[in-house]
């Protein structure tokens, strides 16, 4: 297919129909409105349900329901109504269904603004709602990436029969950039006759498949609990997705950031390289899990003095960068909250300050 | 060839066709022609990248502009700032009124109807031939019937935005333009101008064109750039 010119959230609506995604329920929020707007428009013209829910609530159940009889199903989002949905995640996540939740992040907490902000970073890596779950979170850096990773999250989600999410903020939703659809679009579902609720007719078989989260035998929850940290692991040892920049050199300072905050950082590493400094960067494309190994083993290098986690939030991300780096190297937080993006400047002034600390 | 918009200039489109980047720059281009510019923003349906992001700019340039309050300036919240009735009774030389995408965004345009109908409006549609829903003539005609109907205007002339960012080459602004000239064959809507990106410019050949060409700057830029 050519190329188009999209909104990221007008982009993950039609990546989802291409991965054969044709349910899809959704509340409006800005900055996450387009993609109910476009799918709107789209879903009928290919047989697809679209159904505006009466809260986040109402859609993370509906969410819950279609996947449960083994649909591919998707929702969208942003904070406040992420928040809302936490709970169905949870029972989701409990019930062992695949469903794909996207968060076009804006700024908090609370009601905050509706500028991009990566402020919910906590909730989608460490839970959100309640019990011992995790999602699969993949974070893109612009239009293109989104498509690639919406695509990918539904497999994903079968694969591991829990929630994914696509984590962007607001500008990931709202910027447009040039994007190309593959052309090979629609991924086979999975053979879900063996647990999804979706006819014992229908798949010729005498036994009921019931789908739950309520284990009350506190032996068979044990157990349950330890099969779902399994695929943790699991996803930990096989998803892991980063991208290094600028790591082929004798860098001075090693930045972590994700997202649009990455591509900032980019420009702000050029900048530098320009003048003759080496800064590297690992951009983490997966936060669950995260690429601790890559992070540890790129502070480790003999020339690196320093790491830093740049974020659009207070510093949240920085924790899992300390964690990877294990106390080899000093790690420090720099971003800025609120819906003003750092500028390039603004980065590379705070890497001279760290530099001249550490000489 | 040179651009002769002049009165009370609606900027319309698809959602994400380039209204507000085709606004600014006919702005800032007619201002440095001399004329008295004014402009309006009616957006009350995109959230990031409006006009009220460059109002410093336009301000210095000389060019009145009419937003909402400055406290609303990051508000998702439909304010229509008051005096724009107001100013379209009393227009300046280029009054351009910036409005939302689709037909929704026009929406707003009915409510400014009695003071509208008090004056020669003209309504520009502006394609970029790369958006979903506008990358043919019946995508383009469509839009075109929607908004009309929920504006209450007619449309009085076509714009061809052919945009693909920095990947826009010299033969996307001709395919842009043979789009439109399709457009305004089966509608008989003129063809008011085209764009193009201040890069492209030199590697056009103009005699393709049998319109003005309005030299692109983008205005609202993303952070990293």
């Amino acid at each position: 297919m050519a190329k188009v010119l999209m909104k990221g959230n007008e982009a993950i609506g039609e990546a989802a129909i291409r991965a054969g995604c044709l349910n899809y329920f959704a509340y409006p929020i800005t900055p996450q409105s387009e993609v109910a707007e476009y799918l709107s428009k789209r879903l009928p013209e290919v047989n697809g349900v679209f159904v505006q829910g009466e809260s986040e609530v109402a859609v993370g159940y509906m969410i819950f329901g279609a996947a449960a009889c083994g649909e591919r199903v998707m929702t969208t989002s942003s904070s406040p109504g992420v928040s809302l949905m936490s709970e169905a995640i949870s029972y989701i996540a409990g019930a062992r269904c695949p469903a794909v939740f996207v968060n076009i992040v804006r700024g908090g907490p609370g009601l905050g603004g509706i500028l991009p902000s990566q402020g919910d970073y906590f909730q989608a890596t460490k839970g959100g709602g309640h019990g011992d779950y995790h999602m699969l979170v993949m974070a893109p850096d612009g239009v293109q990436e989104a498509v690639e990773m919406t695509m990918k999250a539904f497999p994903l989600a079968e694969k591991y029969r829990g929630p994914v999410m696509i984590l962007g903020d607001g500008l990931i939703g709202q910027m447009m950039e040039p994007v190309e659809f593959p052309d090979d679009l629609y991924v086979e579902p999975t053979n879900k006759d063996d647990w999804a609720t979706n006819g014992m007719e229908r798949r010729g078989s005498s036994t009921k498949n019931i789908v739950k989260s309520l284990y009350l035998d506190p032996a068979t929850l044990n157990n349950h609990n330890l099969l779902l940290k399994s695929q943790y692991e699991q996803m930990k040892r096989e998803e892991v997705r980063f991208e290094s920049y600028n790591t082929d050199t004798d860098y001075e300072l090693l930045i972590v950031s994700y997202g649009t905050m990455s591509r900032v950082c980019k420009t702000a590493i050029d900048n530098l390289k320009a003048e003759g400094l080496e800064i590297g960067m690992v951009r983490p494309q997966t936060l669950f899990p995260f690429p601790e190994k890559a992070i540890h083993d790129a502070a480790a290098k003999e020339s690196c003095k320093h790491v830093v986690s740049i974020e659009m939030s207070m510093g949240q991300m920085v924790e899992d960068v300390e964690r990877s780096v294990k106390g080899k190297k000093e790690v420090t937080w720099f971003g800025q909250c609120g819906g003003e993006v750092p500028t390039p400047e603004a980065v590379m002034e705070h890497i001279q300050t760290l530099l001249n600390q550490n000489q | 060839m040179q651009i002769h918009i002049k009165g009370l200039l609606v900027i319309t489109g698809n959602y994400g066709s380039g209204k507000t980047e085709t606004a600014l720059n006919l702005a800032f281009n007619r201002k440095e022609a001399g004329i008295d510019v004014a402009i309006a923003d009616l957006d009350l349906v995109n959230p990031y990248f409006r006009t009220r992001e460059i109002r410093k700019s336009l301000g210095e340039a000389g060019v009145k502009v009419i937003l909402p309050e400055e406290k609303y300036m990051h508000a998702d919240l439909p304010i229509l700032a008051p005096e724009v009735a107001g100013i379209i009774r009393q227009p300046s030389e280029l009054l351009i009124l910036d409005a939302g995408g689709d037909d929704v965004g026009v929406t707003v345009l009915a409510a400014l109807g009695d003071a509208l109908s008090r004056q020669t409006v003209n309504m520009i549609q502006v394609i970029n031939p790369f958006r979903p829903f506008t990358d043919n003539v019946e995508g383009c005609l469509k839009i075109m019937r929607e908004i009309e109907q929920r504006s209450k205007l007619k449309m009085t002339g076509l714009v061809s935005n052919s945009n693909m960012m920095e990947h826009t080459s010299p033969d996307d602004i001709y395919r842009g333009y043979e789009l439109i000239c399709k457009v305004s064959q089966q509608s008989g809507i003129r063809i008011e101008f085209i764009t193009a990106d201040t890069r492209l410019i030199p590697m056009l050949d103009m005699n393709r064109f049998e319109c003005p060409v309005l030299p692109i700057k983008r205005r609202l830029a993303f952070p990293w750039n």
